[in-house]
């Protein structure tokens, strides 16, 4: 059985309904990320976790404990806000006490437990500071600090980092990643960010309009996306029309060539229309001991981007973004250069609506 | 702009300000020699003296000192769970507090306190007036009335500077009930709001002079009514002393301003 089990969950606003039957069983200790688009209903669902919306219907169940009836403050859940939401009145030992003082735990337990949270966040100098004396990279370590302090069962953080800068906001996501290893503690985290979930995720659902279109790891979102708009949401796509040529040998025709490919063409008939789908850094410009199959195109614009060279391409219909390694010995490709493409076959991915 | 044009402003705006003093300072100063000359012939402080010594004074003005009091305590401890729910959960009404809280400077405080006698007279339903105690607490909420319109505002605006659902939400999710949300996350972030309107409310008791009159209390407004229809070098000294504490009042207040400012509340 799993730790945090979210079923049937529904949620409306009056007439709209931003949540659609959710279902998700999230393991003891795992790291969960919610990402979609802004407006998708990410928020509401960690709002009903934490008991801040009830749910229209649904149930959601802690350790073996149905949650749903329950109020804000009977959960035991730590929660971190985007804007830190600190007591501004409260020095930061303060804040982190204030759950531990709520819980009518003794004195000494109170002041060890805050130093020991201070410690896991490297701040215990700034023990006597106020919050607006503070980054907000150190504000958001504190409000992690408070959440963590009086052992919750579930951790939700909802946009943690989005108001930080971006040096910052890598080092404090990896800072999160660590403690909530460190602990243990089942999390769920909010992003709108592809990278930031990518990173340091075990599973990730990927949401859209209120309806979990995909779960899983990292590499199975970015490699084997279940839609169209996992595939278009997470990294780059770059759409190439091809034809279905023999479903049951799984071969495809693009063009002039025709391709074999690992994604199943189940349900489709031969002659049909089909978009495959291919990553930015899965094609190259000259042939690898990987690449089976080339298509020429004609350069659009070339984007230096630091380590990678990012070149558009005109390829038939389409555009075909792709990255190569920054190179200092060559200059990139030139718009209206004609070049060929070369991939393998195997990493098309056949992309359904 | 020009700095011609900001030259004359400049000068036209401290003449306005000399004319304003002037207007202010002299009767001061004017009430303050005369409240200097009891003694024939040499400048004194009997009549401050006189006053101090008066047992009325002193009675009146500790009356007034605790109900000012205790109209601040029980004031405060409506209006900023009151200002707090609107904000946390009825936002709409918004517009209708802030139209009820205004409505004391409009009727005037004559018309109310007909409305309290007529309410609750010795005969009616609730006799508030039946007894003095009873009074007392009728007197208290008129005071109270009289400053919602400032004591609201100003907790309103000092609740705008914190981000009232957000910080709640968090306390919640530590476990906190509603009364340590209110009494330790809420109550001491609205502190600078609490107390300007604390200050104001506390001159406004102080001078307030129909309520206690009518419903016949022993407070300071009436007594120095009576003074002053009745003595020559008294009234001028009470006038003085009035103005001292009503200025301390503001004195304070802009230094705990200061003192807000230093210490901004940020989100
Ligand atoms: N209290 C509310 N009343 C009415 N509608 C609401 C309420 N809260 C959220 N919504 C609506 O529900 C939908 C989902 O909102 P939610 O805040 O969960 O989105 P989100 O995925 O967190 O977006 P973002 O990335 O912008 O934070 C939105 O269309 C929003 O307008
Ligand atoms: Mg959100």
């Amino acid at each position: 059985m799993s730790f945090l089990e979210l079923s049937a969950i529904k949620k409306s606003f009056g007439p709209v309904q931003v949540v659609h039957d959710f279902n998700m069983a999230i393991d003891k200790g795992e790291f969960i990320s919610f990402l979609g688009p802004s407006g998708c209903g990410k928020t509401t669902i960690l709002r009903m976790i934490a008991g801040f919306e009830t749910p229209t219907d649904g149930t959601i169940v802690i350790n073996g404990r149905d949650q749903t009836a329950l109020k804000p403050n009977q959960r035991n859940i730590g929660m971190v806000f985007q804007a830190y939401a600190l007591f501004p009145n409260m020095t930061v030992f303060e804040n982190v006490a204030f759950g531990l003082k709520v819980a009518g735990k003794p004195r000494a337990e109170i002041e060890a437990r805050v130093k020991e949270m201070l410690a896991l966040i490297h701040l215990e100098h700034l023990a006597e500071r106020y919050p607006y004396q503070m980054s907000g990279g150190q504000q958001q370590r504190v409000a992690l600090a408070r959440a963590l302090a009086p052992k919750p069962q579930v951790l939700l953080l909802d946009e943690p980092l989005s108001a930080l800068d971006a040096k910052i906001r890598v080092s404090l996501r990896e800072e999160i990643r660590l403690i909530q290893r460190q602990l243990g503690i089942t999390t769920v985290f909010v992003t709108h960010d592809q990278e930031e979930a990518l990173s340091i995720s075990d599973r990730i659902v990927v949401m859209n309009a209120g309806r979990a279109d995909q779960i899983g790891t990292p590499s199975e979102i970015y490699n084997r996306p279940a839609t169209r708009f996992v595939a278009s949401f997470v990294g780059t796509l770059n759409l190439i029309e091809a034809q279905v040529e023999d479903p049951d040998a799984r071969r495809i025709r693009m063009g002039e060539q025709s391709l074999a490919i690992q994604d199943p063409l189940s349900g489709l008939k031969g002659g049909e229309r089909v978009s495959v789908a291919l990553r930015p850094e899965a094609a190259t410009l000259s042939p690898t001991d990987r690449s089976d199959a080339a298509i020429p195109g004609e350069v659009v614009s070339s984007h230096f981007l630091g380590s990678v060279v990012r070149t558009k391409l005109k390829v038939g219909e389409s555009t075909i973004s792709f990255d190569m390694f920054n190179d200092p010995g060559r200059t990139p490709p030139a718009p209206g250069e004609q070049v060929t493409l070369h991939f393998a076959s195997r990493d098309l991915l056949v992309i359904r609506d | 702009m020009s700095t011609h044009t900001s030259g004359w402003q400049k000068a036209g705006a401290w003449a306005a300000i000399l004319f304003g003093a002037t207007y202010f300072i002299l009767p001061l100063v004017a009430t303050f020699e005369f409240s200097l000359r009891m003694r024939r012939g040499e400048y004194s402080f009997d009549a401050y003296r006189s006053v101090f010594t008066d047992a009325q004074f002193q009675e009146s003005f500790s009356y007034s000192i605790l109900m000012a009091v205790l109209t601040i305590v029980i004031g405060m401890l409506l209006i900023v769970p009151t200002a707090y729910w609107v904000r946390l959960r009825l936002p709409q009404f918004r517009p209708v507090m802030e139209f009820v809280t205004l409505l004391p400077l409009v009727i005037p405080a004559i018309v109310i306190v007909f409305g309290y006698l007529r309410l609750y007279n010795s005969s009616s339903l609730i006799p508030f007036t039946g007894s003095a105690r009873g009074t007392d607490i009728l007197l208290m909420f008129s005071f109270m009335t009289l400053s919602l319109p400032y004591m609201y505002r100003s907790v309103d605006t000092a609740m705008r500077t914190i981000d009232v659902a957000t910080l709640t939400e968090a306390a919640q999710s530590l476990g906190a009930p509603w009364r340590t949300i209110l009494f330790r996350c809420i109550f001491p972030n609205v502190m600078s709001g609490v107390l300007s309107g604390a200050f104001i409310t506390f001159a406004i008791v102080i001078g307030e002079f129909t309520m206690p009159s009518l419903l016949n209390r022993p407070a300071f407004g009436p007594y120095l009514q009576l003074i002053g229809a009745n003595r020559a070098y008294e009234p001028p000294a009470l006038a003085i002393i009035a103005f001292a504490i009503t200025w301390l009042s503001v004195g304070l207040l802009q230094l705990l301003s200061r003192f807000n400012k230093a210490r901004p509340p940020k989100p």
